[in-house]
């Protein structure tokens, strides 16, 4: 029988549509990987986090799939490095959820560059799971298939005050910050916050980050009185301006707040090492040593597994490591309990109680995917870094 | 407090002036102001930072590397974005040529050195107190600064032929002098001067890629103050500038203390634009 063109048109139709209805699907699918798409900064002026974040992820990928996968299925890192760079996390974010298919989406990693690229993966309908810190980014109406396994500014800041006003017990306290939009944006926010726990904000101020001299606005809070210094800025020349200026006037008063108090290029910025003393910024429980030198046991237990895995440690933070190694874990557990559909995976993710990360202890509602607990962001002594990990703040039991 | 100040409303004051003296170098050459000024500021303290502290230099030959790098950034500013819009209609367009230049110096030096301040070296081991160094070195610098461009422009051939061209581009020409050549001069010294504020004012200012827009700021109030191509004027604008600046952050502190150093800019500026120092120039009609 001749095969007339007609007659071919009508079976490559009948095979498209065959493929389409995904009568083939079932055979590919039980044997391909799983895709998550995956944005990192590992280059570019965050990459020192997204570089800490990569080793924990790359750990559990390892070991989810040395473990068999999911299903016997093989877990697919498919990585697009934002250089942080959000505009490149816009267009990587939209090459992974159109071109490459990715069941889910890990990250972007820091804040900025979510904010721009979580619309568009939301509207790509993938389900996607990020650490940043930033409030809005979490919106269950907007973007109900986004998940945050870390704490909010909101936990951050209320973490911090509740060390200043229940744990140190100061009443008085000074909050100041940089010009910038976190800055000020932290001053409206804690603000509030600080007076409804019961602080009294003798001083409020915020002053531009790179102004060479603090000392008027410190001479402001010891006048006023202030028994405790917040400031909210991310820029460590400011900071430790603040922090070299309280050793210039003998003033020993506790400085408490975000991390970056207790980062690298402050500690570069003080005259002397000692400066540091008396200055708590936010850490997590579940990556910090107590009173008596230890970690949590399952964190220890880690540790030995990131050891065994010759990952570097000294120049990095344990909680990036550790918020890296969760985020796959909750895709692995999600997609082999429920399955791989984005409803199945946001099903399980919705009903997640007391999951126990390293980083952190998760648990969502499908009304709210702020899974971290406040209990678990606490304040640590800015100078006791060791292999990764900070001390407790003192005052803390338990 | 009058301590706190004097010491250091009278340092940044000094930062101010150097600033304002190189955008003044640069603009008796060329009748341009080029808003490199600052950002070759920054650059002082960058490469300080860079030559002594990560590099190892010795701190003097450090010293002199960075002068010699601000005199290259001179150059190359006037060849590439002053040269150019002189030959054109539209003179005015060396404001997008240098301010595109000092951007490009400024995101160059973020990605290559870091977004975070990094330290400045200890150049001497003199302090902590009111005279530590941080505040005494940008006073020397200035003070050097300003007697060393007296001595040249009223003492020295090539120091008179600056002032010619500066007075009057087409006579000075018609007279046989090298005005490409000097103007080149004048921007090598310029970005000299520029270097010698950041490196002078590193250790208060930090090594910080933020710090260009900043010295552009505050670099150009004592030129406005001073008057413009009075480098007396740029001085004690600036001296002024920064105990004013200073005294308010006391008085009225944060942000206020900005917004009161720009009030009193502008108050200053509608009773006398010409400047304090300078002369209102006839004008040919």
């Amino acid at each position: 029988m001749p095969i007339t063109r007609r007659k071919a048109l009508a079976g490559s139709a009948a095979s498209a549509a065959a493929l389409a209805t995904g009568v083939c699907r079932p055979a590919i699918a039980a044997s391909e990987p799983i895709r998550i798409g995956y944005l990192p900064a590992l280059t570019g002026p965050s990459s020192s986090t997204g570089i800490g974040i990569n080793r924990g992820t790359e750990l559990a990928v390892k070991e989810i799939n040395a473990a068999g996968g999911i299903n016997g299925r093989q877990l697919e890192l498919i990585v697009r490095d934002t250089q942080s760079d959000p505009t490149k996390a816009v267009n990587g974010a939209t090459e992974l959820t159109r071109r490459h298919k990715v069941q889910v989406m890990w990250g972007p990693l820091n804040s900025g560059e979510a904010l721009a690229a979580t619309p568009l993966i939301a509207r790509d309908g993938v389900p996607q799971m990020h650490p940043c810190w930033v409030d809005s980014l979490i919106d269950v109406k907007k973007y109900p298939m986004a998940f945050r396994n870390a704490p909010t500014n909101q936990q951050v800041g209320r973490a911090a005050n509740h060390y200043v006003v229940n744990i140190a017990k100061a009443k008085k306290v000074a909050v100041i910050s940089d010009t910038t939009g976190y800055g000020t944006a932290s001053l409206d926010a804690y603000v509030p916050m600080l007076k409804t726990m019961g602080g009294e904000v003798v001083y409020q101020g915020s002053v531009e980050a790179n102004n060479p001299d603090v000392k008027p606005e410190m001479l402001r809070m010891q006048a006023a009185g202030a028994q405790a210094i917040m400031p909210w800025s991310v820029n460590a020349g400011f900071l430790s301006r603040l922090i070299n200026t309280r050793a210039d006037m003998g003033w020993d008063v506790p400085i408490v707040g975000q991390t970056t108090l207790g980062s690298g290029q402050t500690k570069a910025l003080l005259k002397k090492p000692e400066n540091w003393e008396k200055v708590y910024p936010n850490n997590f429980r579940n990556c910090s040593y107590d009173a008596s030198g230890k970690l949590p046991p399952r964190t220890v237990e880690f540790v030995e597994r990131i050891r065994k895995a010759g990952i570097e440690m000294s120049d990095t933070l344990l909680w990036w490591i550790a918020l890296g190694y969760d985020g796959p874990r909750l895709m692995a557990d999600a997609m082999k309990t429920a399955g791989t559909a984005p409803e199945e995976i946001v099903g399980y993710w919705n009903k997640v109680s007391g999951w126990p990360g390293v980083y952190g202890t998760i648990t969502w509602t499908p009304e709210l995917h702020d899974g971290f607990q406040n209990e678990e962001v606490i304040m640590c002594q800015a100078n006791s870094l060791k292999e990764g990990a900070f001390t407790l703040a003192p005052g803390y039991t338990g | 407090m009058l301590e706190s100040i004097v010491s250091h409303g009278l340092a940044l004051g000094a930062v101010y002036a150097l600033i304002g003296i190189t955008y003044n170098v640069m603009f008796a050459a060329s009748r341009v102001f080029s808003f490199t000024a600052g950002t070759v500021g920054m650059l002082g303290g960058v490469l300080g930072a860079l030559f002594i502290d990560r590099m190892g230099f010795p701190v003097a030959l450090g010293f002199l590397a960075v002068l010699a790098a601000g005199a290259l950034i001179g150059i190359v500013t006037e060849v590439l974005t002053v040269r150019p819009v002189l030959r054109s209609l539209d003179q005015h367009l060396y404001v997008l040529s240098t301010l595109a230049f000092a951007l490009m110096i400024q995101q160059f030096t973020a990605i290559e050195w870091s977004t975070e301040p990094q330290p400045f070296p200890r150049l001497l081991p003199i302090g902590p107190g009111i005279f530590d160094q941080q505040f005494w070195l940008p006073l020397l610098a200035c003070a050097v600064t300003i007697v060393g461009l007296e001595l040249l422009y009223r003492r020295t051939l090539v120091g008179r032929a600056f002032l010619a061209i500066s007075e009057d581009n087409y006579a000075a020409r018609a007279l046989g002098l090298p005005e490409q050549r000097l103007r080149i001069a004048s921007y090598a010294l310029a970005g000299a001067i520029g270097t010698l504020a950041g490196f002078s004012g590193g250790e208060m200012m930090l090594a910080y890629f933020g710090n260009g827009p900043l010295l552009n700021f505050y670099g150009f109030v004592p030129v406005a103050l001073g008057g413009m191509g009075s480098n007396r004027g740029a001085v004690a604008g600036g001296l002024a500038l920064g105990l004013f600046q200073q005294a308010a952050s006391f008085l009225v502190g944060g942000i206020f203390a900005s917004v009161a150093v720009f009030v009193v800019f502008i108050v200053v500026l509608l009773a006398r634009p010409e400047g304090l120092a300078g002369a209102a120039t006839a004008r040919r009609v």
